[in-house]
């Protein structure tokens, strides 16, 4: 996988090339929207970026503008915004402007890691839902009834729980992060300061303990992995 | 460097100057001395006409009475000719002057009686005429037929009219220089007797400005009417200011310790860390990290509720107002933070949840249920039950959060609401301090009310957390 990271900070930016290089992710880096660009555009062409990066404030004018540029060019690899103006107003510029992902800074390395990751994946444009998945292994979902279930047992779970299990199982065996649950399956913009998702989190592996299977693994500080070798 | 006082860099233009410094009249007064002006000119002219008519009228009637004492005997039947030319030279032979002339002609023209060649039309009319044959005169004619075709003529020279016409110009000149003169002396005594009463504002003001003295306030003794109601909605400005200042003061210095205290740990941490081996004790290095990172999330954790703060006081959290069904982000809710509860050693029941349909942002709504259930998972000890229900009354919804804990001391229950207030237990220092003022602020955007009150048991026991929303107008 190949990134390019458009970031001005020397710090931040060497902090994020180390961090996607251990992640196995090549960078190509870029201080400013014309070295951005130009970069982009020159390489972009071949499909050499499976992901951009991009900070928001940059010294020679600002990430939405380069996107907007770029776009008028060609096509764009999948974007994630980063920036310290984290407003849910900001956020919604960011996204509205043609990135894929927002996140604000100070952000954990994991979080971004995992955020490049799952931008990098999708195919197709962004609007486009999300296929579901209703199996990993023998784990299996049941939409009619809201339940979950494995070999010939089964145990009914909330719609909290039940989203949560469809979103690990969608995203199985790769890192989900505490916000980007937040995100995207309560949907809240906010950060709730509590523990809204180590709660549930822990609910729901009681309850999949109770089909005797404990396919989630919590990854200390970063988020969590469903593993689709323990659902055999 | 000696220490130097220290100004702030820009001053206030103006001079600060004393209380009886002429200030200057400004357009309203020169306006108030022209409209003054301009009314007393129109009075006089008034006066003017109202006084040659009144004159006019009065010539008028004389000379319908004289024509009457001529053209009619004693008895009151006409005169005949004859008669009324004998009266002319009766009338002529003792009066020697008169403002009155009187004659008489013949049904053939021929002047009979009188000395007045003059023959108007019958009725009143204005006339000139050579007076005592010499000099053009202004008068006022009644003329009549007689019964055989005589013209009997009376002119009366005004005198009073010529009079009053004569000294019209000056009369003018005169008003306009008095009107003029008592509307620039009006003016300046009304604007002055106005700078004075406005002096204090001012120098109060100017005062503020200076020295960012928020305590003064303008002396009231020698106000009344409307400058005594100005200088008081000042007064209570200046007070609702200087509140408003002091909360933020005290916000400051609030937000200061609360960041001082993660801050201070996390250095300590960090301190401490060099001193052991950082090869061999591995387990213990990451103890210290992670201690680090928990506190440097809790400073994140402050900022983003701060932001979030602002950013919601200030209308700019970027989401639209819709139609949305209390009742099911209630439950919604309920189901996401009952785990919390639960792993905190609380409880958290649902209902009765009655149907109630708000208009409000939904991410709003969402985090204001959160941060209420929140404060029971963070701030009641374990074993704590809490009930949450939503009831409808009329216009307005009611969401009640009510628990057995421990509850708030007596009149807590406002000082809470603000930033970074706690509780007083120990239970309380948890959180950042700021999930009730963001609760408040979403309820205050959504023109709702929220109160904490102590719970519904004999003992008072527990806190009751009322929000009461308006219902949708559309729903």
């Amino acid at each position: 996988m190949h990134c390019l990271l458009i970031e001005d900070d020397p710090v931040i930016s060497g902090h994020i090339v180390n961090g996607l290089k251990a992640a196995g992710i090549a960078t190509t880096c870029a201080a400013t929207v014309a070295q951005g660009l130009a970069q982009g555009l020159a390489k972009g062409r071949e499909g050499a970026f499976d992901s951009v990066v991009l900070d928001r404030l940059l010294p020679d004018g600002n990430g939405i503008d380069l996107l907007r540029s770029w776009r008028r060019h060609g096509p764009v690899p999948p974007v994630l915004m980063l920036s310290a103006l984290g407003s849910v107003k900001d956020r919604i510029e960011g996204l509205e402007a043609g990135a894929d992902d927002y996140l604000a800074k100070p952000f954990h390395m994991a979080e971004l890691i995992a955020r490049v990751q799952a931008i990098a994946r999708r195919t197709g444009p962004r609007d486009e839902a999300e296929p579901a998945v209703h199996s990993v292994g023998r784990l299996r979902l049941d939409p009619s009834r809201h339940a979950a279930c494995f070999g010939d047992g089964s145990v009914d779970l909330n719609r909290k729980l039940y989203s949560l299990l469809a979103h690990l199982m969608l995203h199985a065996d790769r890192l989900v992060t505490r916000d980007m649950l937040l995100e995207q399956v309560w949907g809240y913009s906010f950060s709730p300061g509590t523990n809204i998702v180590e709660s549930n989190m822990s609910r729901l592996r009681a309850r999949l303990q109770e089909l005797r299977i404990d396919p989630i693994l919590t990854r200390r500080g970063e988020g969590y992995v469903l593993l689709a070798g323990a659902c055999r | 460097m000696t220490a130097q006082p220290h100004w702030p860099a820009v001053m206030p233009a103006a001079p600060l100057h004393g209380g009886t410094r002429w200030p200057g009249a400004g357009r309203v007064f020169f306006l108030f001395g022209g409209l003054f002006t301009v009314a007393m000119l129109l009075m006089g002219a008034l006066v003017f006409v109202v006084a040659t008519r009144a004159v006019a009228q009065r010539i008028d009637d004389d000379l319908i009475h004289h024509e009457g004492k001529f053209l009619r005997d004693a008895a009151g039947r006409p005169a005949s000719s004859a008669a009324v030319a004998a009266r002319i030279r009766d009338w002529q032979a003792r009066k020697i002057t008169s403002e009155r002339t009187y004659s008489l002609f013949g049904p053939d023209g021929r002047q009979i009686a009188g000395r007045l060649n003059l023959r108007p039309r019958v009725g009143l009319s204005d006339v000139l005429f050579l007076g005592g044959g010499r000099t053009w005169q202004r008068g006022r004619a009644l003329a009549d037929r007689l019964p055989d075709g005589s013209l009997f003529v009376i002119v009366q020279h005004s005198e009073a009219e010529a009079g009053l016409r004569a000294m019209l110009p000056g009369l003018v000149l005169a008003s306009f220089v008095t009107a003029l003169a008592a509307g620039l002396g009006a003016t300046w005594f009304f604007a002055h007797l106005t700078a004075q009463r406005l002096a204090g504002t001012g120098d109060t003001a100017d005062a503020i400005a200076a020295g960012g003295d928020l305590a003064r306030r303008v002396a009231m003794d020698g106000l009344d009417g409307m400058f005594a109601r100005q200088a008081e909605s000042l007064n209570r400005m200046l007070d609702r200011m200087e509140s408003l200042v002091e909360t933020q003061r005290h916000f400051a210095s609030a937000l200061a310790h609360d960041l001082r205290t993660p801050l201070t740990r996390l250095r300590a941490s960090l301190t401490a860390s060099p001193a052991m081996s950082l090869a061999g004790d591995e387990a213990r290095l990451r103890d210290v990290i992670d201690t680090a990172m928990r506190e440097c999330n809790g400073i994140i954790a402050i900022f983003d509720a701060l932001l979030r703060l602002a950013e919601i006081e200030g209308g700019r959290h970027g989401c639209a107002m819709a139609d949305l069904a209390l009742d099911a982000l209630v439950e919604d809710v309920a189901e996401t933070m009952e785990p919390v509860i639960a792993d905190a050693g609380g409880t958290l029941v649902t209902g009765p949840i009655e149907p109630a349909i708000i208009c409000g942002d939904p991410g709003l709504i969402t985090q204001l249920l959160v941060n209420l259930l929140q404060n029971v998972a963070t701030h009641t000890p374990a074993g704590t039950c809490a009930r949450l229900s939503l009831h409808r009354h009329n216009d307005t919804v009611v969401l009640v959060l009510r628990d057995d804990g421990p509850g708030l001391a007596q009149g807590d229950g406002r000082r809470v609401l603000r930033p970074f207030e706690r509780g007083r237990s120990a239970a309380d220092r948890g959180g950042s301090g700021l999930g009730l003022s963001i609760a408040q602020a979403i309820v205050q955007f959504h023109r709702g009310r929220i109160e904490l009150g102590h719970g519904p048991g004999p003992d008072g026991r527990g806190l009751e957390v009322r929000v009461a929303l308006p219902v949708s107008r559309t729903a």
